[in-house]
């Protein structure tokens, strides 16, 4: 009993930093359409910052997330003005493979940059662990989620309380009705790239502590994020928050009771379960297909 | 042979390039130039195949170089650890079939979802099968790989066993897509990839058709596979389900050009050469990553169509300056059909089409609430009602593009609602939409010959445009007015233009019944009193129609009887006159102001 309580709380736990990095690339396919396959390798990209932060200067990788947020806010925006936006309209699987080609372009610079062998950043908390009764936490993965739920509350005031964030929303409903009632979808669709990114860059600090990594995690992470968009149905931040806190749950049940070796099954067993069996995942609305004309 | 190429440049570099493989090892011993073409035919057979699925079909696959490891696995597991040393070879027509059987059941279950989701699911799919490959080491010898037996032939023959292995898996690669483009089979494709939900509105019995084109894109990457694992003489997982092979194939066909026959091969041809020498030049691993990915941006940003479809396209603009201004001509004056008759259609009094208390729901809204209406044989009914009433719903699912949640539909004695789209094609029912919906890229005769009436298996196989469907086809184009636009693209007509070969190609279907959404929504007058013509022209013929109209003076002077929906129901049904009369329907939809007046239309 004990040893499930424990196993459940460890993956609610992991699974809130999932929750911030499936959070950003649902926004970004909530308001463009857009399946960021890059995400995983711009997570990896903050993680070998906040490594380099913390080898080199001695910055606390948590404590990055101060640098690699705005860092990687920034390259999503360029990203999104030097790609990205030359491809709205086309079919939707070709922004699969445009940003699959700069997840390899990513991952083969970080190779370059920092060699592909396994990098983790452990400061002195790492292998220490809070204890309460029979339980313990490990200190990296209680700091992480409680990180990542503040981007996340931060994110979510800001969609919900200022103009930017309801222009968001407005375009993620329809696009050309935002455009009528003087929202930019072009403007706004740079800024949700460029925050999505940002989410990313903020998990990829929190990440470097809790996984080690080289640039070739990038396929993990990502298909872990599509499992989650695709639990908690593809556009839908609340979905990505359950999914996430789901998988986490999963992973850390099936590394425990079955094998750590098909646990990394676990993405690619939900992402066909989900979208076999209800496509529209756990929050996402069906759509009327004839409706859209 | 001379007369293929004659006056013909393109034949005349394929069949000089298809020499020059065929004749290259035995004239050079230069082993790095034969690998290098090797891994060209290779990447020309993949992307071959990958062309089936995502180029005519339209489904992207990142997980095609999937049946590359399977074939390979299955080569290696029964040469070495069945029957323990045998030759390879003998196993490469068995990778073949167990690649076939994969695909068969995968896309089976992967075809269900479309767009992203598909895209995602190939993925996972390919990831899937490298996890087993890692884990299941009692058969897969799982991180260590397998180890298969070095060519046992005489050093004299160099490689030339592998060599022509894949030459010929090539030609057979390029004949399958040859073949299936041309066949029925290839035109349902296409016109699953133009529009799916219409291609099973006219009858194309759609999952077939998915998982026919994945077998078909995996057999001989199977094969290859088998072939290849022998050649590398060793495999493991990471190596044979490597996502970067699937990208080097989607590069080299968008490159050379999606959906045609040869861009896959000039598209390997190009990549393939280009990788061993940045390989050389520039060294492998975070280079080559760099360097592909960038070129896939690139060509996904600028050369989305591929370099065959633009040169195609450059050299056709410059050939038929003028031909365009042939679009928009003002329409001949048609009209002759079979079987014409000068009196409307006799009444049976028999109901052909049955609804019984339909209901569906889109979340909390009601857009059918027990909605019941019949249509009599040899009738020209029309459905009416206030926008939002539920008309284009109950077509939905009177068609089967949607499902109801209760109630039945009847169509000429049985019952169809659980029937597929295509099925209740088959059964003679056709249907127009309110914004047309043609295969946008086909030409119009080919949009009006796509319709099937039926599905067997060796329909399948004959040939898309030919014989007596052909001609129909022409027939029901003249009939419609639209004949001298047939080698025409469908994207390049007018709106009622596509209305028009809208009707044609339902009426190659040969129906019972027609449904037509809003036949003269969005067209002129002219074009409106012509069309009504035509109605009339095909019910004289004993052709049963459901009309969706908002012009009431149409609906008034050709249909009889009018049924009337509002809020999810029929509130009324009668002839003309009566539904004129009726306070309900001026209530829900002409108004308290609306004038009964009767104009000849």
């Amino acid at each position: 009993m004990t040893q499930l309580v424990q196993t459940i709380v460890l993956g609610l736990l992991i699974g809130g930093v999932y929750a911030l990095l499936a959070g950003g690339l649902a926004l970004i396919f909530g308001v463009m359409d857009v399946i960021n396959v890059a995400q995983g390798a711009l997570l990896i990209l903050a993680a070998f910052v906040a490594w380099t932060l913390w080898n080199d200067f001695g910055i606390d990788p948590l404590l990055s997330v101060l640098v690699t947020t705005p860092l990687m806010f920034g390259l999503g925006w360029v990203m999104y003005k030097t790609t990205i936006q030359w491809i709205s309209g086309r079919p939707a699987s070709m922004s699969v493979l445009l940003t699959f080609a700069l997840a390899l372009v990513i991952e083969g610079a970080m190779g370059m940059a920092w060699s592909t062998t396994y990098h983790a950043a452990t400061p002195g908390y790492f292998a220490q662990s809070f204890r309460l009764g029979d339980f313990y936490f490990p200190k990296a993965q209680v700091f992480g989620c409680v990180i990542a739920f503040g981007v996340l509350t931060f994110l979510y005031v800001l969609l919900r309380y200022t103009w930017l964030g309801r222009a968001i929303r407005a375009v993620s409903e329809n696009v050309s009705s935002a455009r009528l009632v003087g929202v930019n979808p072009k403007k706004v669709a740079a800024l949700t790239f460029a925050v999505g990114v940002a989410m990313a860059g903020a998990g990829g600090s929190i990440a470097s502590v809790l996984y080690p990594f080289l640039p070739g995690s990038h396929y993990q992470w990502i298909s872990r994020l599509l499992g989650i968009i695709v639990l908690g149905g593809m556009g839908s931040l609340p979905g990505a928050v359950v999914g996430a806190l789901a998988l986490g749950v999963a992973e850390t049940m099936t590394a425990t009771y079955i094998s750590p070796r098909w646990a990394t099954m676990m993405p690619y067993a939900l992402i066909m379960v989900v979208l076999l069996a209800r496509p529209q995942g756990i929050m996402g609305a069906k759509l009327r297909e004839d409706a859209v004309i | 042979m001379r007369s293929f190429v004659r006056g013909n440049p393109w034949r005349f570099a394929i069949v000089a390039g298809l020499g020059f493989i065929a004749v290259y090892p035995l004239v050079s011993d230069d082993l790095y130039y034969q690998n290098m073409i090797m891994l060209s035919l290779l990447l020309a057979i993949m992307g071959s195949g990958w062309n089936v699925i995502s180029g005519f079909t339209g489904y992207v696959s990142l997980g095609q170089s999937a049946f590359l490891g399977i074939g390979a696995y299955t080569t290696a597991i029964l040469s070495v650890r069945v029957f323990d040393g045998a030759s390879p070879f003998w196993f490469v027509p068995v990778s073949a079939v167990v690649a076939g059987i994969f695909a068969a059941v995968v896309g089976a279950v992967l075809m269900r979802t479309r767009g992203h989701s598909f895209v995602i699911l190939t993925i996972a799919f390919l990831f899937v099968m490298q996890i087993v490959a890692l884990n299941w080491s009692e058969v897969t010898n799982g991180n260590h790989g397998i180890t298969l037996p070095l060519p046992d032939w005489n050093r004299d023959y160099q490689n030339w066993p592998f060599y022509y292995g894949f030459f010929a898996l090539m030609l057979l690669s390029i004949a399958t897509s040859w073949w299936i483009r041309r066949t029925k089979l290839g035109m349902g494709l296409v016109a699953i990839r133009e529009d799916e939900n219409k291609a099973g509105g006219v009858g194309v019995a759609t999952p077939t058709y998915k998982v026919l084109a994945f077998v078909a894109s995996a057999v001989w990457i199977g094969a290859a596979g088998g072939i290849y694992a022998y050649y590398l003489s060793f495999i493991d997982p990471r190596g044979m389900f490597d996502i970067v092979v699937s990208v080097q194939i989607v590069l080299a066909v968008l490159l050379g050009g999606r959906g045609t026959l040869w861009g896959p091969i000039l598209g390997a041809f190009i990549l393939e050469p280009l990788n061993e020498i940045t390989n050389q030049e520039i060294g492998g691993g975070n280079e080559r990553l760099i360097f592909f990915g960038g070129l896939l941006a690139l060509v996904v940003l600028l050369l989305p169509r591929g370099i065959i479809p633009s040169v195609q396209e450059l050299v056709a603009r410059r050939r038929e300056t003028g031909t365009a201004a042939l679009v928009g001509e003002r329409l001949g004056r048609p009209l002759e059909v079979r079987g014409r008759a000068a009196e409307p259609a006799p009444r049976t009094g028999r109901a052909l089409l049955e609804i019984k208390g339909v209901e569906k729901r889109f979340g909390g809204l009601r857009a059918l609430d027990g909605c019941s209406i019949s249509v009599e044989e040899g009738t020209i009914t029309a459905l009416i009602g206030p926008n939002g009433s539920g008309k284009t719903t109950l077509f939905n699912i009177i068609d089967g593009t949607m499902s109801r949640d209760r109630g039945e539909v009847w169509f000429d004695g049985e019952r169809i609602d659980r029937l597929h789209t295509w099925e209740r094609a088959h059964r003679g029912m056709g249907r127009t939409f309110q914004v047309t919906r043609l295969f946008r890229e086909m030409t119009v005769l080919e949009n009006v010959v796509a319709p099937l009436r039926s599905f067997t298996w060796r329909q399948l196989g004959t040939v898309a445009v030919a014989g007596h469907e052909a001609e129909r086809a022409e027939e029901l184009l003249d009939f419609v007015g639209m004949r001298r636009f047939a080698s025409h693209r469908a994207s390049a007509l007018s709106f009622g233009q596509q209305k028009l070969v809208e009707l044609a190609q339902v009426l190659m279907l040969d129906p019972k019944l027609i449904m037509l959404d809003e036949p003269a929504g969005g067209i002129n007058p002219t074009l409106i009193s012509h069309m009504a013509e035509m109605i009339r022209e095909l019910n004289r013929g004993g052709t049963t129609f459901l009309v969706v109209e908002h012009n009431m003076p149409l609906v008034l002077g050709l249909c009889d009887p009018i049924h009337v929906l509002a809020r999810g129901s029929c509130i009324c049904s009668g002839t003309p006159t009566e539904v004129q009369a009726d306070p309900a329907v001026l209530d829900a939809y002409l108004g308290d102001d609306y004038l009964v007046e009767r104009e000849a239309v």
